[in-house]
């Protein structure tokens, strides 16, 4: 980018050296995950030695570690996407109904694996993770075709809700007549990285790698939109399109990494927070940036998950919650002592 | 309808526009000619239709009726040639606060820019001068958010520059502007003149708007005089259609529009 | 009593009365209400703390957990029952009878309507002191250990007035229990075990009734006890641990072959995995009167799952 001058070019730095330091810290942060397993924090050195520890590290730590980076970055690219969508900056990827439709799934994928073994084996080659994908990106599509497109963002905002109300009853509905899934459900809807493996991060780099640059490539539409919706039609940008394509990108990223690791909550709200906090750029750098913090974030939480009360297991959850709520709440504390602009 | 002449000195024309806002029709068929290189200032009471006009013509509404664009019927005209030919600003558009001002600015130059293509040296050298002329160019690297009503405003009004369209509609660009930045307002417009670009702007300080070349005068929907700001004609209409609380004077050798509180 | 009684000296009586008889017969009729009373009324304090006072042998029951409701026909009043919530299945004839919701959502009205002498449910209802503000009488067990059950047929024995089989059941379920230890051959002993109970995964630890029952086969679980009963684990850690054997229930075994890391284990690799359909897993998972049942299925499982 061109720029006439050094303030600006100082400035124009920044996403390049924030996306280093992000880059960095994940892989740090993913060797020190690969050390840490279900007996708290071991040293690499003395497990080179240990033939099924190496494996271990191979088949479950290292999986597992990658995947909760791919998951966040999924979610932290679909969170900036929500929010640049909807100019909202509360929004967040399960805004569009996903997270009740992806619960319904499961729920219903459980219900029906222990009801007949016809059913079980269908629907484990199915897995509960296509379950849970069908049922995100399913209420997406319902939620479109009840705002009848996306022409009006409110409309879509209100069918979002809508979708995500009722498919959650009718989850909750299911738990009740069958409770023996309740279990496994709340653990669903808290999120875990436990069973990624190898297939499943594939699964997720792939979609990020189609979603990543799909959203990208429409940053100018996102760019517009923060100027509001008249002025970016005025700009020529092809806004229903654009939507349409912005939509099915949110839908693809939020159902593959709820598919794999469950709700996580706060991820996809908090990244594009925290990189506002840190750097102010356009959406070209900034859903990258969204992305990687995304990343980092959630392989600290489910790095802590696992090790603070080892061999058990916190839910993943409630970590984000903590780690990016709390950060959060101490940039409002923080903002709110300066006076305002 | 017979056919209808367009010429491309004309740098807008509308031929039965009607516009409806749900079931509410706002515009009642309005034909207009707005002449290229001039100035028109668009006034009226509240609820006249102005905004809705503007949105009309910039394509951004629904509406039945024509409107040619320099010449070509606006529908044929591709989205992207037509942001380069005709910029719009509006009021009270929500704007993100995180944007730098030069990112804000550099917005405008979306109309020129290849699809997957960053800004070049032609957009950073429109940007520089459409924040030079609306004495922005001190804080572009401070975020929007940052800045007040009155300096935001000509963030905004920068943008709309930087686009370097043909024709600039404005809807109340003096919005939040203090009586200097208003003035500048005004001499920034005789530039765009003098380069031959075309301004629509709609104003409710009637005494600025007396400063353009020729008035649109709306009421309820309809057009109801098209004149040059000199003309008496064009003064008595807005007296009439402002209930005859103004009185357009002379002073100083330009037209004010005074308050009549009796 | 009456022998004992002092000679009372009365000031105006008409000459054909006796007054001492007179007294003797009010005195022995207060004995024989106070006794009957107290041989038809109990005072029990169940698992929410609460001293309630019971009608012994109620002829009206409404039971709201499973295994509540085979403790009462296990002591041989089934016919009593007249309502029971959605899971209860066994034995077959409650299944014909009025169902008042589940566990966690039990239909006030129903219950209520059925007109019950007393009502049994998990400590942990919601709908307990609303019950008993409409007048009812209710008692809250939640047994979750052998001791708790031992302690709840005990108790509900007395308030079914069931005589003899309270003991007569918890001395099934011991010998049952024994039986099945006995089953096992001696090379079976110290089989390490890993019970998963549900996806999450969550086991069944050292400290839960699965894990007593496994601990009363001579079988050693991977959980140790200070995890808690059902502590939800890190799936690395059955790896490390490496049971030889495996138990599951049907839905939970879904997609457990394809875990990461999982198919190198031994117990995975040489198939030795026992998988519980939904009968069985019922069986499993209620601390009631067929906790021998279940005992013996998991012998059956470890005997045809030598190596």
């Amino acid at each position: 980018m061109v720029q006439p001058d050094s303030p600006l070019r100082r400035q124009a730095r920044w996403p390049a050296v924030v996306a280093g330091a992000l880059l960095a810290l994940s892989f740090l942060l993913l060797l020190l995950a690969a050390a840490i397993g279900s007996t708290g924090l071991e040293s690499l050195t003395t497990l080179r030695d240990d033939p099924v520890a190496l494996q271990i590290i191979r088949d479950i730590r290292a999986p597992r570690a990658l995947g909760a980076w791919l998951a966040g970055a999924l979610l932290g690219l679909a969170g900036a996407i929500a929010q640049g969508l909807f100019r909202n900056p509360l929004a967040d990827p399960y805004l569009l109904g996903s997270a009740s439709g992806a619960s319904l799934g499961v729920s219903i994928a459980l219900v029906a694996m222990g009801a007949t073994p016809y059913a079980s084996a269908w629907l484990s080659r199915l897995g509960l993770t296509g379950a849970a994908f069908v049922g995100a990106t399913g209420a997406v599509f319902l939620t479109l075709v009840l705002a009848q497109g996306v022409h009006q963002t409110m409309r879509l905002l209100l069918a979002g809700v809508v979708v995500g109300v009722v498919l959650g009853a009718l989850g909750s509905l299911v738990m009740m007549l069958q409770p023996e899934v309740m279990l496994s459900m709340q653990a669903f809807m808290l999120g875990s990285t436990g069973f990624v493996g190898w297939s499943a991060c594939a699964v997720m780099a792939l979609v990020w790698l189609l979603c990543a640059p799909l959203a990208i490539a429409l940053s100018r539409v996102l760019d517009g939109l923060s100027l509001g919706e008249a002025t970016a039609a005025s700009l020529g940008l092809p806004l229903p399109r654009a939507r349409v394509v912005l939509v099915v990108t949110l839908a693809l990223a939020t159902g593959a990494a709820v598919a794999q690791t469950g709700l996580i909550a706060f991820v996809g709200l908090a990244a594009p927070h925290l990189v506002r906090s840190i750097v102010r750029t356009t959406h070209r750098n900034f859903l990258l940036l969204a992305s990687l913090m995304g990343g980092l974030l959630l392989l600290a939480a489910d790095t802590l998950a696992r090790s603070l009360i080892a061999p058990q297991e916190l839910p993943v959850g409630v970590l984000t919650a903590v780690l990016g709520g709390g950060y959060l709440l101490w940039l409002m504390h923080r903002r709110s002592g300066a006076p305002g602009g | 309808m017979g056919p209808v002449t367009v010429s491309p000195a004309c740098a807008l024309q509308a031929h039965g526009l009607h516009v409806q806002l749900g079931r509410l029709p706002v515009l009642h068929g309005i034909d207009l000619t707005l002449p290229r290189g001039r100035w028109t200032s668009v006034v009226g009471p509240n609820g006249a239709g102005k905004s809705t006009l503007l949105k009309a013509l910039a394509q951004l509404i629904p509406h039945s009726g024509e409107v040619h664009l320099l010449g070509d019927p606006v529908a044929t005209v591709p989205a992207r040639l037509r942001a380069r030919r005709m910029a719009w600003l509006g009021q009270n558009e929500s704007s993100g606060d995180d944007l730098r001002v030069w990112d804000v600015v550099m917005l405008g130059r979306l109309p020129h820019q290849a699809w997957l293509a960053g800004p070049g040296p032609a957009d950073a050298l429109a940007v520089e001068q459409a924040l030079r002329a609306t004495q922005a160019w001190e804080w572009r690297s401070r975020a929007l958010g940052q800045l007040s009503g009155g300096e935001r405003q000509r963030v905004l009004l920068a943008r709309a520059l930087a686009v370097q369209a043909d024709v600039l509609l404005m809807d109340e660009p003096l919005a939040n502007l203090d009586p200097p930045h208003q003035s500048d307002w005004l001499r920034m417009v005789r530039q765009l003149l003098a380069q031959r670009r075309t301004v629509v702007s709609v104003l409710h300080e009637i005494s600025f708007a007396l400063h353009a070349d020729e008035m649109l005068i709306m009421a309820q929907g309809r057009v109801r005089h098209q004149g040059r700001c000199a003309d008496a004609a064009t003064h008595r209409m807005l007296e009439q259609v402002f209930d005859h609380r103004i009185a357009i004077v002379p002073v100083a050798g330009q037209w004010v529009a005074l308050a009549r509180d009796d | 009593m009456v022998d004992t009684m002092p000679r009372l000296d009365v000031m105006v009586w008409p000459r054909r009365w006796n007054p001492a008889r007179a007294i003797r017969a009010v005195l022995l009729l207060l004995c024989l209400v106070f006794a009957a009373a107290g041989a038809g009324a109990l005072e029990i304090t169940d698992d929410r703390g609460v001293r309630v006072t019971v009608a012994v042998a109620p002829a009206r029951i409404v039971t709201v957990l499973p295994s509540l409701t085979e403790m009462v026909c296990q002591l041989g009043h089934c016919q009593r029952l007249v309502g029971v919530d959605r899971y209860s299945n066994f034995p077959e004839s409650v299944r014909q009878l009025p169902r008042v919701g589940g566990g966690l959502d039990p239909s006030v009205e129903a219950i209520v309507a059925l007109r019950p002498d007393l009502v049994l449910l998990a400590a942990s209802s919601p709908v307990a002191a609303r019950l008993e503000s409409l007048g009812l009488v209710v008692l809250a067990f939640e047994p979750k250990r052998y001791a708790d059950v031992r302690r709840v047929l005990d108790q509900l024995g007395r308030v079914l007035d069931a005589g003899p089989q309270a003991q007569h059941a918890w001395n099934a379920i011991e010998s049952g229990v024994a039986a099945a230890a006995q089953s096992l051959p001696p090379s079976a002993r110290g089989t390490r075990v890993y019970f998963e109970v549900n996806a999450a995964p969550y086991a069944a630890g050292e400290s839960s009734f699965i894990g007593e029952t496994l601990q009363r086969l001579g079988l050693r679980n991977i959980v140790p006890a200070q995890l808690g009963a059902f502590p939800r684990i890190n799936p690395e850690f059955v790896v490390r641990a490496d049971p030889d054997l495996i138990m599951v229930g049907d839905a939970s075994f879904v997609g457990m072959l394809q875990r990461p890391g999982w198919s190198r284990m031994r117990a995975i690799a040489e198939k030795r995995v026992c998988v519980f359909d939904p009968a069985q897993a019922d069986v499993m998972v209620r601390a009631g009167p067929r906790i021998a049942e279940a005992a013996h299925a998991m012998a059956r499982c470890v005997t045809s799952h030598r190596p």
